[in-house]
């Protein structure tokens, strides 16, 4: 059985079918990378599986179940976590706060704990210092340049203790040294574990880091299969510079 | 290691001075009253000081939704009438004190602003401020034609049976009460984990729901709890007056001024809405002994309070802590 299964999945915003019929399957450990050219509705997928969008049809399977239309704070906490691909950090709240907010707390009775239980402290500064931010912990997240947001997002994300990480373009518009650092991380954890579901648009990336690409264009998957196939697929080529 | 630094919690050696000023400050307002009692005329000092208590306990109540999480509720005249009429029909009819129906009044606003919040805040963002003004007229028009309770003519409340030289004495401590319960529930979900969700649902509220928080429901609580206030306050400020009428309390008036006392003292910190309160009250007596009590006075406290908001954006908490001057005794942030 698959992690996550998207199965005929299909959004309409008016007349604009941003989604249309799309399947795709990601399997437990793997890195799958979503690609296409812009518009074509890869992060309008990212949405429909977190809950911010509900689909027109379709249904959405993690681990086995159904979570279409499920609010995405469940979500999340079943185990989904994903970044933005305009980062969205709470900029007046410290850095540390924005990773801490991410952590699980029981029921009604954990929200008159303290706001940072010291456990939560240890494992945000952990995961801080394993993103090279730990020295901003205490800074507002507004004052964090574009590529650490991105970092930051991370943490937080990891902080949910997912099961599947959805990144939306995590290289764009990071200077090349953070891309690095962004990339190694990536695939650190993926080497301990984790899956991960991610939108880029760099193919020397998409290449390096998965094992399986699903490419989509105009709404519908076009194909999808290991990097090295895709790579030579005509429809491929013909998705890109048809939207050229 | 400097992790304990971090969660905030402790430091206390550093808290005690303004921990001492602020004890002390209470005992003083707690003792007040003997003063009534050894000689004559205070009733003046512990009325104003009474209204201030009131607005702090209302102000304070309204921040927990509209300063942490950002949701502007012009609403919170129906709990403070819902409580004034609830404590007041008991009185009538039952003969019940207010002063130990006034917590099952706010007990009854909680539950009233949870079951209204678990409709309206499902939406997110400025939806929900209109929907609290359609709350008002609704609560207005049913107060203006149900006559079992009065309707647009009012209820007559018995006066407290108490001497009258000593009327305001109990009035003051049940506001006083009040007040400290709300600054210190005020304070504890600030420091809370409701706190810190409810200021991430203010400054991105998807963000927030992505990250695993139940944003309705910490809206909701917020709300509820943030009712139960204006409840008491409504319960026991009603019995004061000894008269119930739907115009005193549902106007837009009376829920502007909470929204004006947070954006004066600083919506969302702690000590905000407690300055704001101290000074619209104290503004407001000043005006009335300058020009006298006319409709002009309210004007007149109003254009100081925009004024201050007009060149102090973040409150005066806002100001004070942007230029790094904010005095320990009032960051309670
Ligand atoms: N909330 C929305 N309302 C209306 N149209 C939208 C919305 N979100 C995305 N779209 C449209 O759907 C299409 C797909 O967008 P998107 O999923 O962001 O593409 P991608 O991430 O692949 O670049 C675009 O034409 C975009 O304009
Ligand atoms: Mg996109």
């Amino acid at each position: 059985m698959a992690l996550l299964e998207v199965r005929d999945l299909t959004k309409d915003f008016g007349g604009l079918r941003a989604v249309n019929r799309c399947s795709f399957t990601v399997e437990q450990g793997s890195i799958t990378a979503l690609i296409g050219p812009n518009g074509a509705g890869k992060t309008t997928v990212f949405n429909l599986i977190t809950g911010l969008l509900r689909p027109t049809s379709g249904r959405i399977y993690f681990q086995g179940r159904d979570i279409t239309a499920m609010p995405p704070h469940r979500i999340t906490r079943l185990g989904i976590a994903r970044t933005f691909q305009i980062t969205r950090e709470l900029a007046e709240l410290t850095v540390l706060e924005n990773v801490v907010v991410h952590a699980a707390r029981d029921g009604l009775a954990g929200l008159i704990r303290g706001s940072i239980l010291q456990h939560e402290a240890e494992r945000a500064m952990a995961l801080l210092d394993f993103v090279g931010l730990a020295a901003m912990a205490r800074e507002k997240a507004g004052k964090l340049s574009y590529g650490q947001r991105k970092l930051m997002e991370l943490a937080g994300a990891l902080m949910a203790e997912p099961r599947l990480i959805l990144l939306d373009e995590p290289a764009a518009g990071v200077n090349p040294a953070l891309l690095e650092e962004i990339l190694e991380r990536i695939l650190q954890l993926n080497r301990s574990g984790m899956t991960f579901l991610i939108i880029e648009h760099n193919m020397d990336v998409v290449m390096n880091l998965s094992h399986q690409v699903v490419v989509m264009a105009h709404g519908e998957v076009i194909c999808q299969g290991p990097p090295e196939a895709i790579q030579q697929d005509p429809r491929v080529l013909d998705a890109y510079l048809g939207a050229a | 290691m400097t992790l304990l630094n971090l969660t905030r919690a402790a430091a206390p050696a550093r808290l005690e001075a303004r921990f001492l000023i602020l004890s002390g400050l209470v005992v003083l307002l707690l003792l007040l009253p003997v003063l009534q009692v050894l000689s004559d005329g205070h009733n003046y000092v512990l009325h104003v000081l009474m209204v201030i208590f009131m607005y702090v306990a209302l102000a304070s109540g309204w921040n927990i939704i509209g300063g942490y999480a950002g949701y502007t509720s012009l609403g919170h005249p129906v709990f403070f009438a819902l409580g004034a009429y609830f404590s007041g029909v008991l009185l009538v009819y039952k003969g019940w004190s207010p002063f130990w129906t006034a917590p099952l009044a706010g007990l009854l606003a909680t539950i009233f602003g949870f079951a209204f919040g678990l409709i309206t805040l499902r939406t997110r963002g400025p939806a929900f401020v209109i929907s609290t003004i359609a709350l008002l007229l609704l609560a207005r028009l049913v107060l203006d034609n149900w006559e079992w309770v009065g309707g647009s003519n009012g209820l007559s409340l018995p006066m407290i049976g108490w001497p009258y030289r000593f009327y305001k004495i109990p009035f003051y401590y049940g506001m006083l009460l009040t007040a400290l319960a709300a600054v210190w529930v005020s304070y504890r979900i600030r420091h809370s984990k409701l706190g810190l969700f409810l200021r991430a649902i203010a400054m991105d509220e998807i963000k927030a729901e992505v990250a695993g928080i139940d944003t309705r429901m910490c809206k909701v609580i917020a709300f509820a709890i943030s009712a139960f206030f204006a409840g008491v306050c409504g319960a026991l400020w009603g019995y004061h007056q000894t008269y119930l009428r739907p115009t005193i309390f549902l106007t837009i008036g009376a829920a502007a001024d909470l929204v004006l006392i947070n954006l004066v003292g600083g919506r969302g910190t702690v000590a905000g809405p407690v300055l704001g309160a101290a000074l619209r009250v104290g503004l407001d007596e000043l005006v009335v002994n300058q020009i006298g009590s006319t409709e002009l006075n309210i004007t007149v406290t109003g254009i100081l309070m925009i004024l201050i908001v007009l060149f102090f954006p973040g409150g005066i908490i806002g100001a004070l802590r942007e230029r790094g001057r904010l005095p320990r005794l009032l960051d309670w942030d």
